[in-house]
């Protein structure tokens, strides 16, 4: 029958990809951390392009819940005299009071103009008079309703040493809120946005364009670089001169210079000029790895056989260089991850799309990363970038020692 | 302990080494033993792998980290007075180590630190065993280096990479004997060299050997060398030593069919042979060795006896031993061939 | 015969025999190598600077939509001046001679370069782009100065066991650690050491550590200043240890590994040498020989990494001045940076080149690496 050859190839390719799958991860189970990098590597694809799926961005600001540690909200304090004031619009045209280094002034900045605003400094390192002139303030009836983290509020009632400040603080103050909403596992961001959700979210992006960049790279640096090695002379030297040339510009200043002049509108777009700044140093790599390969006594067998030039490169060069070029890949992923959320940090990329980095830039911006209870929003993506681009390193380490031939022999 | 006789120098007693592997226990060493004499030169001679290597690192118990040794001793008499070398505390070992007894690597084209200078090498080297006169250091070198026949002063201020192979290997020898050594223990000192500068380095040993009185053990497949420089002949076989004799003794009336085999398979211009034979078969597995006498899967005398029986060390004349059964046999074939 | 006395490699005073002869033209030779080597490696840096620098020049004036013709544009918006004195002015920034060809502009341009002359501060007029830099960059290579030194020096010293106790528990808890420093970018570092010792332990103020040192003292040889300098500097210094730092320890612990090898290291051993002799002279010095050009090439690139980090801490360094000149859109700051942290990378190649011989006396004859 004419289509069996294909239906057996149809049949069996799958199997063979299978099969190889299983036999690439036995090799990598005899490696412990890359194993713990490849299962982290899985765990990051599930979280940031399956998950959102089922999560939904929380997009919608909250003014009661803003910037709160972990499981806690943002609340109100009031005088036990006026408990009807439980929410910001009963509290129009009252005078109410933020400590400047919570979450409290950038949360109330649209308000401003409904309210009357005494702003107090938090000093000291824990309990410092800003706050306890806050309450005394409160509990005298001077402002009318305090924002700010219940939290640390009680906190500061509860051990108060003074038994006279702190009994009055228990008479007058009422800071409980029964009508905000539930808590967060990752706290709120500055506009009382749930983070555990952006987390879900902001992580596709950041993860595709790092890919972008790092495939256009290597992609460029392969082709390249094999050709200047297979090839030789004049386009030898060429590209090598080029690659030079383009090293001794460092790449990432270049790229903050181009992105302060330029401004991306796209993070995908972003990768693609990552991808055609980070491929010197590769294709260098490269180049190397395909002139050592070449002299190789298997690819002289073939030559000294008559075989054609493609087949040494397809059948004899590439295959040996599997290995090799995923290493690269992966640490090119890890140089377009470093690139693009430094851009970020830096503000100079796009933030239309809420992505990990950007919620460090906001995180800065708006001044959350330096309060106590507010670090979560830069925490958390801060930590997930962290243990990516650690398991892209361990991951990329084990394919290194299982899978580099070169390594394996010198063992 | 003490029955060492006073011109022994140095005895191995009923060595036994085996390295732990993940694929077994490899073999490398069985129940060996010789003793060696004060200014005798001794050959231990065998194929790649039979052992050889690993008994002169346990002289100097330089052997690698997996290895284990699971029987014997290795005694050495200086001065009257004997002590056990695999007893040895790190800081005796140490002391031991060149100054007692050197060992000249095979290879010693990277035998020498690369960044440093040949005098800073030899300064180390004395200074770590005491010496701390740099003058004295630099005039026993200097005669030393001379003695090898090198260029004393340009050699001694030179960096490794700027002398030839050859002048490194006879550098090295002048290091070997820096501190007097008893014993200097030369693992295939010609192999990697030219057969000219082989030629030099046989000439400068049996120099150096005749005026410093120090004794040698020489490893080496070179039969040739061994006919020139031995006076005493082991052969090695699968970690065992089959055959000890003088020089004569064995080239000429070997008493086991390895050793003749040996000698077959290598043209020599001490005796003109006709037919080159190589020994049929491979080196045993030491890790499953074969039964009864190792060398009987490769052996054209072997008998049903040498399958179930490994034949001992036994005396064939005189201070000629030989482990083999059929000791006879191959007297009487030899007989017929010469 | 066959004991003749062979010449050295290098012979600086030959008989008149035939070998001799030989290795003297050998000698001179290799000694044309090494100067030509020297003069490649010179030539090429030179290349180099001089393509980057004319890329900068066409970038700058010559391609559509360039900063000279944005900032002409500019000032003819906002302040209503002739189309000729708002060029003049921006000319002047550049320092272009407006009357001149492109050609000649751009000699004159690589005139005044050579001289170190950057041109004028665009936003802060009056204010010399050189003397901004100046004031900037010594900050930076203090600071990434002492991070790679300090993570170059604790690198060596903690490569060493790794290679030395393979496949033990501190190996792989070594490993680790150096995944983590590599993998992590070092501003991550920053932003971790802020947020947690810094916002979450409050174990220091990290808004009290703004700048260079503390404001009202007077830069000078005193106590004061020099501490309130170290102080500032902290921060960023321990992450750029930290960042650096894993690359470090893998490169001695692979150099290690090779290293101990070597037939000279057991033969140091088997002469009875002390282990910390072979350790320090023989496996370390060796070791480390290569890590020394990695350290030289490395200036160039950390010296330009350290933008976001500096910006984080808000350490005034060359790569805070570079974000600034960036968000005002200084172009001629911008220049003159961009050129200088050019000129530091390719300097600090062209010195590893060159100093590679004085550590390694295998280079020192051929010249080759």
């Amino acid at each position: 029958m004419a289509g069996s050859p294909l239906l057996e190839a149809l049949v069996s390719l799958p199997l063979d990809l299978l099969r190889g799958l299983v036999r690439f991860l036995r090799r990598l189970s005899t490696n412990k951390p890359g194993f713990v990098g490849f299962l982290g590597l899985l765990l990051y694809f599930f979280a940031t392009f399956i998950m959102p799926g089922s999560v939904e961005f929380d997009n919608e600001p909250k003014l009661d819940q803003i910037t709160g540690p972990i499981g806690s909200r943002i609340q109100l304090a009031v005088h036990r005299d006026n408990p009807q004031w439980d929410s910001l619009e009963a509290l129009a045209g009252r005078t109410v009071g933020v400590v400047d280094q919570t979450g409290g002034p950038s949360f109330i900045e649209p308000y401003k103009e409904q309210f009357t605003v005494e702003t107090y400094r938090w000093t000291s390192r824990r309990q410092g008079p800003g706050i306890l002139a806050a309450l005394t303030d409160l509990a005298n009836q001077e402002i009318d309703a305090l924002l700010i983290f219940s939290k640390t509020v009680s906190q500061v009632i509860d051990k108060q040493e003074d038994e006279e400040l702190r009994g009055r603080f228990q008479d007058h103050i009422l800071i409980s809120n029964p009508s905000l909403g539930q808590p967060h596992l990752l706290g709120t961001d500055t506009q009382g946005r749930d983070i555990a959700s952006h987390m879900v979210h902001g992580g596709q992006i950041l993860i595709l364009t790092a890919l972008i960049g790092g495939v256009i790279g290597t992609l460029i640096a392969l082709f390249f670089g094999s050709l200047s090695a297979l090839v030789g002379g004049f386009i030898d030297k060429f590209f090598t001169a080029l690659a030079n040339l383009f090293l001794a510009i460092p790449q990432f200043i270049l790229l903050v210079v181009l992105a302060g002049t330029i401004r991306f509108d796209s993070t995908l777009y972003l990768g693609v000029i990552i991808g055609f700044l980070i491929w010197p140093a590769l294709l260098r790599a490269i180049r190397a790895q395909v002139l050592s390969l070449r002299e190789r006594d298997f690819v002289e067998a073939a030559r000294s056989l008559g075989l054609s030039m493609n087949h040494i490169i397809f059948r004899e060069i590439l295959p040996n260089m599997s290995s090799y070029v995923l290493i690269n890949l992966i640490f090119s992923i890890t140089i377009a991850m470093y690139f693009q959320i430094g851009l970020v940090v830096l503000g100079l990329a796009p933030i239309s799309d809420y992505t990990w980095g950007v919620m460090i830039y906001f995180g800065r911006s708006r001044g959350t990363l330096y309060n106590q209870d507010g670090a979560t929003m830069a925490l958390a993506p801060v930590l997930a970038i962290a243990l990516f681009q650690v398991c892209l390193v361990l991951f990329a380490r084990a394919v290194e020692e299982v899978f580099d031939p070169r390594l394996r022999s010198a063992a | 302990m003490s029955d060492l006789s006073p011109e022994t120098v140095l005895r191995v007693d009923d060595l036994s080494i085996v390295y732990r592997t993940d694929r077994g226990d490899v073999r490398a060493t069985n129940n060996v033993s010789f003793d060696l004499k004060r200014g005798e030169a001794m050959a231990l001679i065998g194929e790649s792998g039979s052992g050889k290597t690993t008994i002169s690192l346990a002289l100097i118990r330089k052997l690698p980290k997996n290895a284990v040794v699971t029987n014997g001793h290795i005694l050495y008499q200086h001065k009257n007075k004997v002590q056990d070398v695999l007893g040895l505390s790190r800081r005796q070992l140490r002391g031991f180590r060149w100054n007692d007894c050197a060992m000249v690597f095979q290879g010693a084209q990277n035998a020498f630190n690369p960044v440093l200078k040949i005098r800073k090498q030899f300064e180390d080297t004395a200074r770590a065993h005491g010496w701390t006169d740099k003058d004295a250091i630099r005039k026993r070198a200097l005669s030393l280096l001379e003695l090898v026949r090198l260029d004393p002063e340009r050699v001694y201020e030179s960096f490794p990479h700027e002398l030839s192979g050859g002048m490194k290997q006879r550098t090295l020898l002048a290091l070997g004997v820096l501190l007097n050594p008893q014993v200097v223990i030369l693992d295939e000192p010609t192999t990697a060299l030219d057969i000219l500068t082989q030629r030099a380095i046989i000439d400068v040993l049996n120099d150096m050997q005749r005026q410093l009185l120090f004794s040698i053990i020489f490893i080496s497949h070179d039969l040739s060398l061994a006919a020139e420089m031995a006076d005493t002949v082991a052969t090695v076989y699968a970690g065992e030593i089959v055959e000890i004799g003088g020089v004569d003794d064995i080239f000429y009336r070997s008493l086991h069919p390895y050793t003749y085999g040996l000698l077959t398979s290598v043209p020599t211009l001490d005796h003109a042979q006709d037919v080159l034979q190589s020994i049929p078969g491979s080196p045993p597995n030491l890790i499953a060795p074969p039964s009864g006498c190792k060398f009987h899967p490769r052996c054209s005398f072997a008998s049903d006896q040498c399958q179930v029986e490994g034949p001992l060390l036994e005396l064939g004349r005189e201070t000629h031993l030989a482990a083999c059964w059929h000791k006879d046999r191959l007297l009487a074939s030899r007989k017929e061939v010469v | 015969m066959l004991n003749d006395q062979q010449p050295l490699a290098t012979n600086r005073q030959l008989p008149a025999t035939n070998m001799s002869l030989m290795a003297a033209q050998l000698y001179d030779s290799l000694l044309k190598i090494y100067r030509n080597y020297t003069v490649r490696v010179f030539l090429q840096a030179i290349i180099t600077i001089w393509a980057v620098m004319t890329l900068t020049f066409v970038l700058v004036r010559l391609m559509p939509g360039n900063p000279v013709d944005v900032l002409v544009e500019q000032i003819l918006t906002n302040e209503g001046i002739s189309y000729q004195e708002a060029y003049e002015r921006v000319a002047a920034s550049f320092n272009i001679d407006s009357d001149a060809t492109p050609l000649d502009q751009y000699f004159q341009w690589l005139g005044d370069l050579l001289r170190l002359d950057l041109g004028i501060s665009i936003t802060s007029p009056g204010t010399k782009v050189i003397d901004e830099i100046a004031r900037f960059l010594p900050w930076t290579v203090f600071a990434v100065g002492s991070g790679l030194l300090i993570s170059f020096v604790l690198g060596i010293f903690a490569g060493m066991p790794m290679a030395y106790y393979r496949g033990s528990k501190l190996d792989h808890i070594l490993s680790f650690f150096s995944s983590f420093s590599t993998g992590v970018p070092n501003y991550i570092w920053g932003l971790l050491i802020i947020i947690v010792p810094g916002i979450a332990w409050r174990w220091f103020d990290i808004g009290a550590l703004r700048g260079t040192y503390d404001a009202g003292l007077t830069p000078g040889l005193n106590a004061e200043f020099i501490l309130s300098a170290l102080e500032h500097a902290a921060l960023p210094v321990f992450t750029y240890v930290i960042a650096i730092l894993g690359t470090w320890m893998l490169s001695m612990k692979s150099s290690t590994t090779g290293v101990l090898n070597e037939d000279y290291v057991n033969v140091a051993e088997a002469r009875g040498l002390k282990e910390r002799t072979v350790i320090s002279s023989y496996v370390g010095r060796n070791a480390a020989l290569p890590l020394f050009t990695q350290l030289t090439i490395s200036i160039g690139f950390v010296l330009s990494s350290g933008v976001v980090v500096e910006e984080i801490f808000v350490y005034w360094g060359i790569g805070h001045h570079l974000f600034q000149s960036i968000t005002v859109r200084d172009y001629t700051s911008l220049q003159g940076v961009v050129l200088l942290l050019t000129a530091a990378i390719v300097f600090s190649n062209l010195f590893a080149d060159l100093t590679y011989g004085l550590l390694d006396p295998r280079v020192r004859v051929s010249g080759e690496k």
